[in-house]
């Protein structure tokens, strides 16, 4: 290479202080909530701003997991996630890749369609998704929110994955076909390894969504002890009025643990699988 | 060949889905299926087996405790769980009267009451118990709940809101409006941000104190919204003067943290307030709100009455269950034990005999207040009076905007929404 | 299977879910449009035809028209910066030699795992609070006048703004570093080989390379931007702490003015009409979806 190895250090000591800068920036939100829930005493308002308040105390951690049903949650926010994100991607996949590899009637239509479905404002959907659940007897189950959530993402999913599918050249799709490979095998063997950064990105997004979402999961689960971690965190801040804030920063924050922890793992998974000829110009 | 491993594959897919579906329906199966049997084991009304009544609530944990314990006493012939339920009014109108997800009672304040009475999900109280038994409660609290004659509501408790004031602050309380804005003028420092009085003047449940005492109401008896009325004008316009020196935020959480942290001396809220302050260590105390100079009335605060509602749905399954139910939250003891764990003000005026109830001076005051107090009206239409209301009140405090045009576009708009509830 | 079947089979379980799940509701709310179902007929709703409609129309009045127009303002502007930002972080994220990249993504991320209204809670009380709010907390210690950042409503908007984008670039950021990440590298090398600077590579090869890939992204984005509710509401409306700031967008707007009602038939019919206007907007921009993945 070119380039001056002293210049390309001074640019990459710049650029390790600009992201040192952003992310302390960027999360200023969360250090505050960090730091309301090391105090002891009960504010929403951390005093002053030290990330190390005056009355020190892990008290509230402790609480969340071992007073609240907290692992309960997790569990069961887990097992919620994980069929998801598995049904989601089996559901979606195929369609993102019927919709990019074939030609025929009414594709253009249906994907343009699907499109402006995505656009109702949903602010009545909730009666009418109560409804649906009830009458098939999934008021209370996790099956039934699986299909909620599952119907909720497909039109991303099956989006953002065309959109990458159309990117991947179709000539060792078509060298496969000519092996005698059929479309599973293509998809299994070739489109998925190429396709691993859409793959996640869109499975990050269903995961992350249900892990997120309390709206559905306190209206179609009436027992709290199915609740997700979401739905215990939003009845765990009670009223206003006696809102344990310390508390709900702690559970907001060990909430969030997880999915961090999954972030951090799948970072060396984006990579697509074939390293070069993958991405057609 | 080809076509049939595909197709194969494909199968193969859907049945590892189904699968996965199932195998969620497994673990919720066998709890679905024995609250099955509890319920067909309560419409048998075979009274050997004991009945199981669900209550909704939203209410904060030390209101919850003392109320189970005393329906624990019911126990091992009716079992009572209290289940919390966010957003409980949209959660109802979600499962209505649905006897596998509704519950079979419910803790609400009484504003509501038109609006799930108009529903008709509600059974009235008097359907499970006769209307003398209610002769002990506060007459004030039986009528909060009542709508188009029919009693839906059992009180439990009540609430006003009080003017609680930190004693190392402040030697003297004023007694009326006009000595409290002098005293306000000269014990604010808004660069400090140390206050005489902090109060949430844009919110319509504590505005309509000043407003009351005005004469004027947000809404008369019938559902009539009456924003524009020149005492309306009157009032927002007076109590704008006030609003000056408290901190314009006006909400909840800022409000409380400068009474409890004693940078505010003074502020204007409800019993809930009261546990908090004395963990701050707080030397507190209660005084009554000032009187209006120009009116000669005392602010007028509404009153919220807490209480239980029977859904229709428990009506012919469980009737003689919710009626002991009912009966035991109207012993004396229910209350005195409320009023202790969480200094609210119990329904049943009997409560008012006990030692630790009449010694408890912001009980005392609220029940005093009582006397003042305007019930929060529980027509339908307040829905939509809540909203608009307060966007007005806090375009006025808040945003500056103009009194009267604000007011005349509010309730331009409180005549559209209640029109467009029909 | 024939050629032609094989692509709706594939794409039959999808169509079904969206069926069930997206399809269904707005079929339900369609009918519900044309039914009195409000709290006076919960359990007996009648159809009355187009009565709704002609109700619903009142909501169109004086305020509607600057709630579509800040609306469209508050997409422009939170797409831009969206991507524009995000994709400057991607490819900073992707330079060479950056060790500690997978760590800051991760805490990148960190707004996208927590629930919405847990971050617009710590926003408003944490950082915007007049009194005790981050912000106004350094103000005061470079003694300046502390600011009521949510009561006016330009500053409330921004605000809004600086909250959405916040919760929205993890999401952006991911898409556009998988992106980038799928280029070959070969590009980049030939590039350097003939004397392009980190600009030059930016927009001649990052640029045009993941456009393809990120634009469904982008323009699924933007409706979740434009029917973005909670952000607004929470931060400026919500009953009990409303701020006094007017900057209510179509959808907000049309909360307020339906769903206090407790009227089903009226909210459906107000809906209906608010996804008739998105349908003419999506149409007019057209040109832009096609280009981005319906084709």
């Amino acid at each position: 290479m070119i380039q001056n190895p002293r210049k390309r250090r001074i640019r990459l000591a710049f650029t390790n202080l600009f992201f040192i800068f952003l992310c302390i920036a960027g999360l200023i939100p969360i250090l505050y909530a960090l730091s309301v829930s090391f105090n002891s005493s009960n504010s929403v308002f951390a005093t002053g701003f030290s990330l190390i308040p005056s009355d020190f105390t892990l008290d509230h951690y402790k609480n969340v997991i071992f007073s609240q049903p907290f692992l309960l949650w997790l569990k069961n926010t887990m097992l919620l996630a994980f069929f998801t994100v598995i049904i989601s991607l089996a559901v979606a996949v195929p369609a993102a890749y019927a919709f990019s590899r074939f030609r025929f009637r009414g594709r253009k239509t249906t994907i343009y369609l699907l499109l402006l479905l995505n656009a109702f404002p949903s602010i009545l959907s909730m009666l009418a998704l109560y409804r649906l659940l009830h009458s098939m007897g999934l008021i209370n189950t996790y099956t039934g929110l699986i299909i909620v959530y599952t119907g909720g993402m497909t039109i991303f999913s099956l989006w953002n994955m065309k959109g990458y599918f159309d990117t991947i050249s179709i000539d060792i799709e078509h060298a496969a076909q000519i092996d005698g490979a059929n479309d599973f095998q293509i998809i299994c063997r070739i489109v998925l390894p190429l396709a691993k950064p859409t793959i996640i990105v869109t499975a990050v997004l269903v995961l992350i969504n249900v892990w997120n979402d309390y709206i559905f999961a306190i209206n179609f689960l009436s027992a709290a002890g199915k609740y997700t971690l979401a739905a215990g965190l939003y009845t765990l801040q009670a009223t206003e009025q006696t809102r344990n804030w310390p508390l709900f920063s702690a559970a907001s924050l060990l909430a969030s643990l997880p999915i961090l922890i999954i972030f951090f793992i799948i970072q060396k998974q984006m990579k697509s699988g074939l390293t070069s000829g993958g991405v057609k110009e | 060949m080809k076509t049939r491993t595909k197709f194969t594959a494909l199968l193969l897919a859907a049945c590892t889905m189904g699968s996965a579906l199932t195998g969620c329906q497994g673990s919720t199966g066998a709890a679905s299926s024995s609250a099955q049997s509890a319920n067909a084991a309560v419409s048998s009304a075979n009274s050997q087996k004991p009945v199981s009544i669900t209550v909704w609530h939203e209410a904060e944990d030390g209101i919850v405790k003392p109320l189970k314990t005393e329906l624990d006493k019911l126990s091992p012939n009716i079992t009572v769980t209290f289940q919390r339920k966010q957003n409980m009014s949209d959660a109802l109108k979600l499962s209505g009267n649905d006897p596998s997800s509704a519950p079979d009672l419910y803790l609400m304040a009484h504003d509501k009451t038109g609006t799930f009475a108009q529903m008709g999900i509600l059974a009235p109280v008097t359907d499970f118990i006769s209307e003398s038994e209610l002769s002990d409660l506060i007459p004030m609290t039986v009528k909060a709940g009542t709508y188009q004659d029919k009693i839906y509501q059992l009180p439990v408790y009540f609430e006003t809101q009080m003017l609680i004031y930190n004693k190392a602050l402040m030697k003297k309380v004023p007694t009326t409006t006009d000595d409290w804005l002098s005293y306000m003028k000269a014990n604010t420092d808004t660069k400090k941000g140390t206050y005489a009085l902090v109060e949430q003047h844009s919110t319509a449940y504590y505005a309509a104190a000043w407003m009351h005492s005005f004469g004027a109401t947000i809404i008369d008896g019938e559902g009539k919204p009456e924003l524009n009325s020149q005492a309306m004008k009157d009032a927002l316009t007076y109590h704008k003067r006030f609003v000056a020196y408290e901190p314009t935020d006006g909400e909840y959480n800022t409000d409380t943290t400068l009474f409890l942290s004693g940078k505010a001396q003074a502020i204007i809220q409800g019993p809930w307030l009261i546990p908090s302050i004395k963990s701050a260590g707080i030397d507190y105390g209660v005084a009554p709100l000032p009187t209006v100079n120009s009116t000669g009335k005392p602010l007028m605060p509404y009153s919220g009455v807490e209480g239980m509602y029977v859904l229709k749905n428990a009506e012919s399954a469980k009737k003689d269950a919710v009626a002991a139910v009912l009966r035991q939250l109207l012993k004396p003891e229910a209350g005195i034990a409320l009023a202790e764990a969480a200094d609210e003000a119990p329904a049943n005026s009997k409560c008012y005999d006990d030692a630790a109830v009449s010694e408890n001076a912001s009980l005392m005051d609220m029940k005093n207040t009582a006397q003042t107090a305007v019930p929060m009206q529980n027509v339908p239409q307040m829905d939509v009076m809540w909203t608009v209301t307060e966007n007005a009140l806090s375009a006025i405090n808040k945003n500056n905007q103009e009194i009267a045009a604000q007011l005349e576009d509010a309730q331009k708009k409180a005549i559209e929404g209640i029109a467009a509830m029909q | 299977m024939n050629k032609k079947s094989r692509p709706w089979f594939y794409s039959f379980p999808a169509l079904a879910v969206i069926s069930l799940i997206i399809l269904f509701p707005i079929l339900y709310t369609g009918y519900l449009s044309f039914t009195n179902m409000n709290i006076y007929h919960w359990f007996n709703p009648g159809i009355i035809g187009f009565e709704n409609y002609r109700k619903a129309l009142f909501v169109f009045d004086s305020g509607f028209l600057p709630a579509l127009l800040r609306t469209i303002l508050w997409t422009v502007l939170n797409m831009a910066i969206q991507v524009a930002v995000s994709f400057l972080i991607s490819v900073l994220l992707n330079s060479e030699g950056l060790v500690l990249k997978n760590f800051y993504k991760t805490l990148l991320m960190f707004p996208w795992a927590m629930p919405a209204y847990v971050s617009i809670l710590l926003w408003r009380l944490g950082i915007f609070n007049s009194q005790f709010g981050l912000l106004n907390h350094w103000l005061s210690l470079l003694k300046i006048e502390p600011v009521n950042w949510l009561n006016g409503n330009l500053s409330a908007f921004l605000c809004c703004m600086v909250v959405n984008l916040w919760m929205a670039f993890p999401f952006m950021i991911l898409t556009m570093d998988g992106a980038i990440q799928s280029i070959d590298k070969s590009y980049y090398e030939s590039a350097v080989l003939e004397g392009a600077g980190t600009f030059t590579k930016m927009t001649k090869i990052t640029y045009p390379m993941i456009r393809p890939i990120i634009m469904p992204a982008v323009i699924l984005t933007t409706f979740v931007t434009f029917k973005q509710f909670d952000t607004v509401y929470l931060m400026t409306q919500q009953v009990g702490s409303k701020t006094g700031a007017d900057i209510h967008t179509v959808i907000t707007y049309a909360y307020e003015k339906a769903f206090i009602t407790s009227n089903y038939g009226y909210s459906a019919a107000i809906s209906i009409l608010i996804f008739i206007i998105i349908i003419a907007l999506t149409v007019i921009s057209k040109k832009y979806i096609r280009e981005g993945g319906a084709q």
